[in-house]
């Protein structure tokens, strides 16, 4: 087994026998375990096993482990100032509890994306623990009116059963499921008028996880509607409807578009890069000069660029040519990573440009032109307009921290 | 739905006049959602009108994609090198940076990486892109090897471009004069000063006599 | 009467220019959506478009790529000219200047507003005199509707002072083009450019005011041609140009008379053409004898070797196209510049041949239609002239009235203000036209707008003009309404209606005739369609310059287009129904109903003229006050007075704003760096824009376009002195100084595209 399938491989067992054992103690020996929901605790083990190895492959690939590596050893920093932290903190407000990035795209996206991830982590946080006998409700010896909250085999509160406290509690996977199903709906609208949407998306990839949310709602909104109101009519069928429902998304889930919950924390570590990038040593374009993004940035896309196998190396031939346009003392180019995204596309214009000179017209225009020790401008988008021109600060300021 | 092997995207961006019909079309795209992709510069605007039009150039091996670390950006199996997925996309600025051609763009508000995509929900449906179907000067072209041959006879396209040692090869092709390699060196552009023309000073009666103390 | 205060805020919040944006209005679309096939709404090239409509309100466009004009190209404009539509500046009711109102205005009942527009005018010509009440049309209205305001000023107001502003575009080339060929339209199809040796581009920004004209001189190029820039600005076309001649503004005459010169002296002239075809060439070349390239270098600020260049380049060409525009035709000898450029073209022989060819760029979406039909002041349906006693009678005849009860010639343009100045002139009717940001020395303008006793406005936005106005009424946008237009090829398209008037807004045909009723003058004035207009249109043109006969929206509609004359009779009198069209002018053996067969041009020996081109200085020299030369011009983002593009936000965030451009050794002397604030200053008036520092213009040079409106108007320098053949304004040579400034105090309260 090469190394690059055996390590996730491990971690996959690790982390699968890990929750296992969680389980067996968490339910006191599988005293609190509700042998029904046994098909269940196997599909997340499965899911936890795929879930593992699919992470940890990611992490291998050379960008990933870069950010991982990064973003850990930047949080540990010492001399991690308040700022950042305070910066982190709203980060995760905003864009992690409150989807901000998603509400920019549209209203309605923004509503879409947080009914089906509060309503799926708040389904999550209720079953789980039930599932793994983790969290049980046991009634109060001697006060039939009050149950009492064991967690992990440890009593806690005790609350009245015909409370309305009670009522949100027992009923909080159908406040759920209608926050998904609601989503979903936004979602599948969407998806259906939009004439963009309809040729970009795949059916396994976007429709799929909306297809298996919606099932793993309404069959369990059918559970409660029968035992509620229909005396339990079809209650094992619906049972094992909704329980296939659920294995089947949580087999899914390491493989599709679900997978991007647990990537997307990532993002966190990015943004602490970025902070830091911002307020650290600026790498300098070698062919305007201007600031284009942090030195440790460009450092670690040369590392990782050649880790893939890219060797943008530069034997710089254009030294005398940046030196003929009067630069003092012209830094050797050395890589390609060193000049800046505006100066590459005027690059390549330009390059193509030079091999018609002679051929259709217009003259080389005079280097003199130039005054002597400075450099070619920075290249500036032709449309300013925002959504037209440039997308963000960081286009508009050609500055990527 | 794939784009049709035979269709092919040409770039000459020596003919480019600057004047916005592709930045302006590209955001009409359906799938671009307002957002224009594609990248227009003016090279050195005291000096020359001259603008750098540039497309995505859909590499075989495409960086972008590469140095993502969140896996984000895909390459379609007719060779087309999607937009971010936005679920995966964690706006960390690689893709931007390490781009040879300098071709995405970040989206800072919406923390997602945009690119050109070929206009994938016209090319893969038959269409021409918006921005090869508008552009006035036809910098930026959209059709077969036989109408670029017949419209083009001083014209080759080559799909070959060098960064320093490195060798890239794309779907998107650039059009050169039929004597030149069959390979674009992208550095040769670092120092050029462009093609333009100087308005001379020289046959101007001096303006400034007499006024210099005014 | 008070007049608004055109810088009421309030009157802005209410009427604009506001910015509009795709992303404000585009939900999810839907599946009911449909294409209609139209064309841009924009210049004088009239590319092919189709707009996407939904719930009657236009949501996009999809290019037209069987139109074999564009092919489906299109610039921003045109890429962004569906943001009109369900504007929120758009006038849907009537308004009546009130001065109790915050905004100046309040609306009013459409036919209340009709009634007292008759009224009015009524009240005008009964005290003062038919004369007294004017009317001012446009060159982007379709050709029936300027049919429609000619007949309407000719017959139903029987006053002599109707014009257009067409007169501030392409009068100089339809004067030069009658002096020389005796017909007045773009003389070849724009295939002719693609087997042209050498294509001559003088005076036009091809790559911003006729942006798709480029492919076809990019395709000439690949099939080997050479192309000669003249222009004082290193536009992007010229950037790559073969040859590029940095002209001093005003001086292009000196420089064709230089090169016809060299023609001669070096008999790179075709002798069998000249005398077949031509009169006059023998005094052309006394005429030019003084015009040695020392002394065209000395007057035109072009090296000497350039112009011997260029001379041989055009002299010893097989086939060429030359082409020009605005930029030699904006001046006070704007004719002879224009006759100048067509010496050079007869004496080469090259025209009325495949691949050699000469045309004016129009300007104006039906630049071309707009100047044939009878709304220009000297002028009657088909080309014909109000002054001639045998078009008078034709057209008495079609209208069904008393030659005698036709007014006789009035006055251009600019003129009606300086009758308006001097009270002649009362009362004023103006569609599709906004003097206020168009005129030079528009100062003066705003002064007469506020003396007229009373102004009606026809407009869909409150323009800055109809700000002034007692009384506006909502017209309709290009994609309301149908009709024709020709465009700069000659080629007489179609433009067809994809959605309703909104509110009370009403067609400006609709509104004319309704006007025409309230007067008790309808007669004449009752179509029921733009097509009914048009089939009286073609009877009007029959037998004239501009025969139009044989056209009909279904031949448009088949042959995507017809190029005039398309006549429905032969020369013997023979009816040709079928007849397609008439593609290129002055083939040798084509018939015209002037020279009856004697030859290809239309004067009645068939032969084309030389003309004497005098060159004479601007009328406006630099001095030691004002030392620097003022030129304006356009810029690809917004169309003349950007009524329409100040209000389309894309188009606004790529040019928010007009910059001077200066060179940078101007630039040193001033003390000004990129992006200062520049206060630029003539006799008339100053603007106070930021500099562009560029070594793309001239030194002894700065230029600014002048789209913009108020304190931003470049227009409030310019100078009104007028060609004294075609009267067009001497827009491109102006003296100015220029001072480093602050930014302007009140800017703070308007937007980028006040």
């Amino acid at each position: 087994m090469q190394r690059g399938v055996l390590k996730p491989t491990v971690y996959a067992f690790v982390a699968t026998a890990v929750l296992g054992a969680l389980i067996v103690l968490g339910s006191r020996n599988l005293a609190h375990f509700d042998a029904a929901l046994v098909a269940y605790t196997f599909a997340i083990l499965f899911a936890t096993f795929g879930l593992t190895y699919r992470y940890v492959m990611w992490l291998q690939r050379p960008p990933t482990r870069l950010y991982w590596r990064r973003g850990w050893r930047l949080l540990f920093a010492r001399g991690l100032r308040l700022r950042r932290l305070g910066r982190g903190v709203r980060r995760v407000a905003a864009d992690m509890v409150a989807n901000r990035f998603i509400f920019k795209r549209g209203r309605v996206r923004g509503l879409t994306h947080l009914c089906i991830m509060w309503g799926t982590l708040l389904a999550a946080a209720i079953t789980f623990p039930l599932v793994f006998g983790w969290l049980h409700f046991a009634p109060v010896p001697g006060d039939l009116s009050l149950y009492r909250v064991v967690v992990f085999g440890f009593p806690t509160f005790t609350f009245p059963i015909e409370s309305l406290g009670a009522f949100i509690l027992f009923h909080g996977l159908v406040w759920a499921s209608f926050l998904v199903i609601i989503g979903v709906m936004l979602a599948m609208r969407r998806r259906m008028r939009e004439g963009g949407a309809a040729t970009l998306q795949r059916f396994a990839e976007d429709f799929l996880p909306l297809f298996l949310l919606f099932a793993v709602s309404v069959t369990g909104l059918m559970l409660t509607a029968s035992y509620t109101w229909m005396k339990g009519a079809g209650y094992d069928f619906i049972a094992i409807l909704h329980a296939i429902t659920v294995i089947a998304t949580f087999l899914w889930l390491p493989f599709g578009k679900l997978f991007h919950i647990f990537q997307r924390p990532a993002q966190l570590g990015v943004g602490l890069y970025k902070d830091l990038g911002h307020d650290g040593p600026h790498a300098a374009c070698r062919r305007c000069g201007a600031a284009f993004t942090s030195l440790a940035h460009v450092h670690d896309l040369i590392a990782v660029t050649a880790e893939l196998g890219y060797d943008y190396r530069v034997e710089d031939p254009a030294a005398p040519a940046i030196a003929a346009l009067g630069a003092t003392t012209p830094p050797a180019v050395e890589h390609y990573q060193w000049i800046c995204p505006p100066c590459r596309r005027a690059s390549l214009a330009l390059a193509q440009g030079r091999l018609w000179a002679g051929v259709r017209g217009g003259d080389t225009l005079a280097v003199a032109a130039h005054p002597p020790s400075a450099r070619p401008p920075t290249p500036r988008y032709a449309n300013p307009g925002r959504a037209e021109g440039p997308l963000g600060d960081e286009d508009a300021h050609n500055f990527h921290p | 739905m794939a784009v049709a092997s035979d269709l092919h995207f040409y770039v000459d961006a020596a003919r480019c006049i600057g004047c916005n019909a592709c930045v302006q079309a590209c955001s009409e795209c359906d799938s671009h959602k307002g957002q224009s992709m594609i990248q227009l510069d003016l090279i050195d605007a005291l000096r020359s009108p001259q603008t750098a039009p540039v497309v995505c150039m859909h590499c075989d091996s495409p960086t972008c994609a590469e140095v993502c670390p969140a896996d984000a950006i895909k390459r379609t199996e007719d060779g087309v090198v999607l937009s971010a997925r936005k679920p995966r996309c964690i706006a960390c600025n690689n893709c931007v940076l390490a781009c040879p051609f300098g071709v995405p763009k970040m989206n800072t508000e919406m923390g997602l990486m945009m690119k050109c995509d070929m206009c994938y929900d016209r090319t893969s449906v038959g269409k021409k892109p918006m921005c090869a179907s508008v552009c006035p000067s036809q910098a930026l072209f959209y059709g077969t090897r036989e109408e670029i041959e017949r419209l083009r006879p001083r014209s080759q396209a080559i799909q070959t471009f060098r960064f320093g040692r490195q060798t890239i090869t794309t779907r998107v092709r650039m059009l050169v004069p039929r004597e030149a390699p069959a390979r674009l060196s992208v550095t040769d552009g670092f120092g050029d000063p462009g093609i333009g023309h100087e308005v001379d000073e020289d046959v101007f009666t001096n303006i400034f006599v007499g006024r210099e103390s005014a | 009467m008070p007049v608004p205060d055109p810088e009421n805020l309030a009157l802005l919040a209410r009427f604009g220019p506001h910015r509009a944006y795709e992303r404000d209005r585009r939900e999810a679309p839907g599946a009911d959506e449909h294409l209609v096939k139209t064309h841009c709404c924009f210049c004088g090239q009239q590319c092919g478009i189709q707009l996407k409509v939904r719930d009657d309100a236009v949501v996009g466009f999809e290019p037209w790529y069987d139109f074999p004009f564009n092919k489906g190209k299109l610039c921003p404009k045109g890429i962004k000219r569906y943001l009109q539509n369900q504007h929120p500046d758009r006038l849907v009711r009537a308004y009546a200047k009130d001065a109790s109102a915050r905004e100046g205005f309040r609306a009013l009942a459409y036919d209340e507003a009709i009634t007292r527009v008759a009224a009015e005018i009524t009240r005008i010509q009964t005290r003062f005199g038919r004369d007294a009440f004017a009317v001012l049309s446009g060159a982007s209205l379709t050709t029936e509707k300027t049919y429609l305001m000619g007949k309407f000023a000719h017959m139903a107001l029987r006053t002599a002072n109707i014009d257009y502003n067409g007169r501030l575009c392409m009068v100089s080339a339809g004067a030069g083009n009658k002096k020389a060929f005796g017909v007045d339209r773009g003389a070849n199809p724009w295939d002719d450019l693609l087997g042209a040796e050498v294509i001559f581009i003088a005076g036009a920004n091809i790559a911003e005011c006729a942006p798709i004209t480029t492919d076809y001189v990019w395709q000439a190029r690949e099939r080997g041609a050479r192309i000669i820039v003249v222009d004082p600005r290193l536009t992007p076309l010229a950037r790559t140009a073969d040859l590029f001649l940095p002209v001093k503004p005003g001086r292009d005459v000196a420089l064709f008379n230089g090169i016809v010169h060299l023609m001669i002296a070096n008999d790179w002239v075709d002798r069998a053409f000249i005398e077949e075809h031509t009169v006059g060439f023998d005094a052309l070349t006394a005429h030019v004898a003084e015009w040695t390239p020392a002394h065209t270098a000395e007057v035109t600020g072009i090296a000497e070797p350039l112009i011997r260049q260029a001379a041989e380049l055009w002299g010893r060409a097989k086939t060429s196209f030359l082409m020009h525009a605005r930029g030699i035709e904006h001046h006070s000898h704007g004719v002879q510049n224009v006759l100048g450029a067509i010496n050079m073209v007869l004496a080469s022989g090259r025209i009325g041949r495949e691949f050699c060819g000469y045309a004016t760029i129009t300007g104006q979406a039906n630049g071309q239609g707009g100047r044939e039909h009878g709304q220009k002041c000297d002028q009657l349906p088909g080309g014909r002239d109000l002054a001639n006693p045998e078009h008078r009678a034709y057209i008495a005849g079609v209208w069904g009235i008393a030659p005698e009860e036709l007014p006789q010639p009035g006055v251009d343009a600019y003129e009606i203000f300086r009758k308006v100045d001097q009270g002649e002139i009362r009362g004023l009717l103006s569609i599709c036209f906004n003097p206020l940001v168009s005129l030079p020395d528009n100062n003066f303008i705003r002064a007469m707008l506020e003396k007229l006793e009373f102004y009606v406005a026809i407009d869909f936005f409150m323009s800055e003009t109809a700000r002034y106005a007692d009384v506006v009424l909502p017209g309709s946008l290009h994609e309301e309404d149908e009709g024709t237009v020709t465009q700069v090829e000659g080629r007489v398209i179609k433009i067809n209606k994809a959605v309703p008037c909104p509110g009370e807004a009403r067609q400006d045909w609709v509104i004319i005739q309704d006007i025409a009723r309230a007067l008790g003058r309808e007669r004449g004035l009752t179509f029921a369609s733009p097509e009914a207009i048009f089939d009286e249109l073609r009877v009007a043109s029959r037998g004239g310059v501009c025969d139009y006969s044989a056209i009909t929206y279904a031949k448009i509609e088949q042959q995507y287009g017809v190029f005039w004359p398309c006549p429905d009779t032969g020369p013997d009198g023979e009816p040709t129904p079928g007849h397609r069209g008439t593609v290129r002018l002055f083939e040798p053996g084509s018939w015209n109903p002037i020279a009856r067969g004697a030859g290809p041009f239309y004067f009645p020996d068939g032969k084309a003229r030389f003309n004497l081109s005098q060159y004479s200085p601007p009328r406006e020299e630099v001095d030691g006050d004002y030392p620097i030369i003022l030129t304006t011009g356009r810029v690809v983002s917004h169309f003349l007075s950007g009524n329409q593009t100040r209000r389309i936000g894309p188009l606004v965030d790529h040019c928010p704003e007009p910059r001077v451009e200066v060179h940078p050794r101007l630039a040193e002397h001033l003390g000004v760096i990129d992006g200062d604030w520049v206060r630029v200053s003539s006799r008339r008036g100053e603007c106070t824009v930021q500099a562009s520092v560029v070594r793309t213009i001239r030194p002894d040079t700065v230029f600014i376009p002048y789209h913009w409106a108020g304190r931003k108007s470049v227009n409030q320098l310019t100078i009104a002195a007028q060609d004294p053949i075609s009267k067009i304004p001497e827009y491109k040579v102006c003296a100015v100084k220029l001072e480093k400034a602050a930014a302007p105090a009140d800017r703070a309260d308007l937007e980028p595209q006040q």
